[in-house]
């Protein structure tokens, strides 16, 4: 479509303000983090060329290379585990059984409360000494199975991210929202042919928000996977030896170090993962447009049940 | 009509820029104050009343205003943040010795030594301020001092069968053994948060290996290496979950009496003596005793002590000359020995400026002074010694040590890569 000369006026108007916004607050502190990681400086003294000398320090560090794992493996955690629950649980709600409202909200609650609040608790949970979850396995008998989970090496990391991984209340709700568009037709047609629920939910429902709503949240589940912060830093610090680390977090203590070099290196670093994470995910979901997806679907559906 | 709205138009630019302009001298300054003195902190109370009377005594002229910060790291990042930034605080508190390197060099602190020089100086412990100087300024002006040696419960050493503390690390593990045998911990170490009382108890033994030239090397002098294996071995005398424990955990264990030894800053005696703290009416401090730090066979250390700079205080660089006096003005307010005497009463704190103890000071605190006073040399502990970066490092390393991923070497070489990153 070509742009009259009358729409250049209200177009720029529009977008104008959107544009500068995002130069000032993201575009500018991008390119600027980017020359930051090529320098060294304090904060203080003047910032000094050191080349890819801050690259190669950090892939040195053991402490970042783990860093980078655990983000990796976090993202894939919660696109592939956390969002596939949350996706079960709003296929079974939309179906309204008793009590749905009820476990909607108990779902939801925890993404209204802060998440220091919440590692707050967890590491009250987790306390080998007063912890809920030594007691509780001492009761029924499993003493042998209490430990420091927090500061062993072998159930640091698991014990971060597995209490996370049940939090699916924010992807639940926007996949619900979704399934509530789907026209209820295809589900009439499909009960007729004498689909069952599960069959209904495998051939109707998850291709037809797989473009949409699926994939938004794992897109937004994966992000928020790379980008772990407050719980880490809440629970274990980073510990033990380093072993609970993430990319964030190495980054806040660079720049409690006055590493302001280091720090901007490692969010590079961060950047890229987190670009090559959302390509990767694209592409992946990458289908057609909605009535073909929805064509597809019912084809599918129809064949299965011949 | 025109010439109405030009002249209008100019009588607003005028007033703007009278309006932003700096302060008249009649006008009442206002002194931005960030301080971790503040909520639960020790200091806390007589701080807060010093604060209010310096502003009674001086309403109308100025005012200072306390930006409260709960949170040690919080102040610091912040801090750093507002110099980066060119807000530097008309007064602060810094706690890290390495950085006023840094930030001296930086130029947006006031130099202090001319006024110490008018005779300020001779309030302060002889050569302190000197002993911070950087390129002969004091820009950074030691306050509060602070001396790390150990305090052990009478009654559970009674209860053990030990009537003294341990004079070598020898003895030291050997009633580290009898304590387990009944039940004890022998001391609490932690390698969480900031890993805090292990990084003083390392600092101990690096000083009882040492001696006063051991930070002379840098990290190279092979007593860091042996230390670790020393705090290492203290490990297996502490309570279950120190790997993932806190300042919290320490000191509930310490006040639970089921720890025989505690080792932290002199700012902490008076919880010892706190109601609240008391088990069927006893204060704690009833059964305190203050130790030295253990002589380490074929050591260097013998006669020395573990110390630091708690607070330094620090002011921005002004341009107005009457903001400036009335920093110094608070900040001798501040330092001023009588003010100093009731904080370090109400606190237990010790302080660089030489002050006459209250009569009604604890017996504790008086025995620490009494440690610092007869100490043949000092030392200060392992994250003062080192850049910021080694204090950030230290709970993943000694994590790693106690948990077996690396060796006393590993644990050593950790930290020098953590200063090499960072120069």
């Amino acid at each position: 479509m070509k742009l009259e000369r009358s729409d250049r006026g209200p177009l720029v108007a529009f977008l104008g303000p959107a544009i500068v916004l995002m130069m000032v607050f993201f575009v500018i502190p991008v390119i600027y983090v980017v020359v930051l990681s090529f320098m060294k400086w304090n904060g203080i003294a003047e910032p000094a060329f050191r080349g890819l000398r801050n690259f190669t320090l950090m892939f040195k560090d053991k402490a970042f290379v783990r860093s980078v794992q655990n983000n990796v493996i976090w993202a894939l955690v919660a696109g592939f585990i956390q969002v596939p629950l949350a996706m079960v649980m709003a296929i079974i709600l939309s179906r309204k059984p008793k009590g749905w409202k009820f476990f909607r909200t108990v779902y939801f609650f925890p993404q209204v409360i802060s998440g220091i609040a919440l590692a707050t608790l967890w590491r009250a949970i987790y306390n080998a000494e007063t912890g809920l979850l030594n007691g509780l396995l001492n009761s029924i008998g499993l003493g042998n199975l209490t430990g420091d989970w927090l500061g062993q090496i072998k159930t640091a990391f698991p014990a971060v991210l597995i209490y996370w991984v049940f939090y699916i209340g924010y992807y639940m709700v926007i996949m619900m929202a979704d399934i509530t568009t789907i026209d209820t037709s295809y589900y009439e047609a499909a009960v007729i042919d004498g689909a069952s629920d599960f069959q209904q939910a495998i051939y109707i429902t998850i291709p037809l928000i797989k473009n949409t709503s699926l994939l938004t949240c794992i897109t937004l589940a994966s992000v928020m996977g790379l980008r772990q912060f407050e719980q880490v830093y809440m629970l274990t610090n980073g510990g033990p030896a380093n072993k609970t680390s993430t990319i964030v977090l190495y980054m806040y203590k660079k720049l409690q170090d006055s590493n302001y070099g280091l720090a901007s290196a490692s969010a590079v670093i961060l950047i890229i993962i987190g670009v090559i994470f959302i390509v990767t995910i694209r592409k992946l979901f990458e289908g057609r447009g909605d009535k073909a997806a929805q064509r597809k679907a019912l084809k599918k559906a129809r064949r299965a049940l011949k | 009509m025109k010439k109405t709205i030009a002249l209008l138009l100019t009588l607003v630019m005028v007033f703007g820029l009278v309006a932003s302009m700096p302060a008249y001298a009649d006008e009442e300054i206002v002194i931005n104050f960030p301080s971790v003195w503040v909520g639960t902190d020790s200091k806390a109370p007589y701080m807060a009343q010093l604060i209010e009377q310096f502003n009674a005594e001086n309403a109308g002229k100025i005012k200072v205003v306390v930006e409260e910060q709960t949170d040690y790291q919080g102040a610091r990042d912040k801090l750093r943040t507002t110099i980066t930034t060119g807000n530097t605080p008309d007064l602060c508190i810094l706690d890290t010795t390495y950085d006023i390197l840094g930030y001296t060099a930086s130029g947006k602190f006031m130099d202090l030594t001319p006024y110490l020089a008018e005779g300020w100086g001779e309030d302060f412990v002889d050569g302190a301020c000197d002993a911070w100087s950087v390129d002969g300024k004091v820009c950074f002006l030691p306050f509060e001092s602070a001396v790390f040696t150990p305090i052990y419960n009478t009654r559970i050493f009674n209860e053990i069968g030990w009537d003294h503390f341990p004079a070598t690390y020898d003895e030291f593990f050997q009633f580290c053994e009898d304590a387990k045998a009944k039940g004890y911990n022998a001391m609490g170490q932690m390698a969480g948060e900031n890993a805090w009382s292990s990084m003083l108890w390392y600092s101990l033994i690096v000083e009882a290996i040492g001696g006063k030239d051991v930070y002379a090397d840098g990290l190279d002098n092979p007593a860091f290496v042996e230390a670790a294996e020393v705090l290492k071995h203290m490990y297996d005398y502490t309570f279950d979950g120190a790997l993932s424990a806190g300042a919290a955990d320490v000191n509930g264990h310490w006040l639970k009496r089921d720890t025989a030894i505690y080792l932290n800053g002199p700012w902490w005696v008076a919880n010892l003596y706190k109601e609240e703290n008391a088990v069927d009416g006893v204060l704690l401090a009833d059964d305190c005793e203050v130790a030295l730090n253990p002589v380490y066979e074929g050591g260097q250390g013998k006669g020395g002590l573990v110390t630091t700079v708690q607070a330094f205080l620090a002011a921005a660089k002004q341009d107005d000359p009457a903001k400036e006096a009335a920093v110094v003005k608070f900040i001798k307010y501040i330092t001023d020995p009588a003010h100093v005497s009731e904080l370090a009463l109400s606190s237990g704190a010790m302080f660089f400026v030489k002050y006459e103890p209250s009569p009604d000071t604890n017996i504790i605190s008086q025995k620490l002074t009494e440690v610092a006073n007869s100490a043949d040399f000092t030392i200060i502990h392992v994250n003062g010694a080192f850049p910021t970066a080694v204090s950030t490092e230290f709970p993943a390393a000694v994590s790693a040590l106690v948990s077996g991923e690396v060796d006393a070497q590993g644990f050593v070489d950790q930290l020098k890569l953590a200063i090499e990153m960072s120069e």
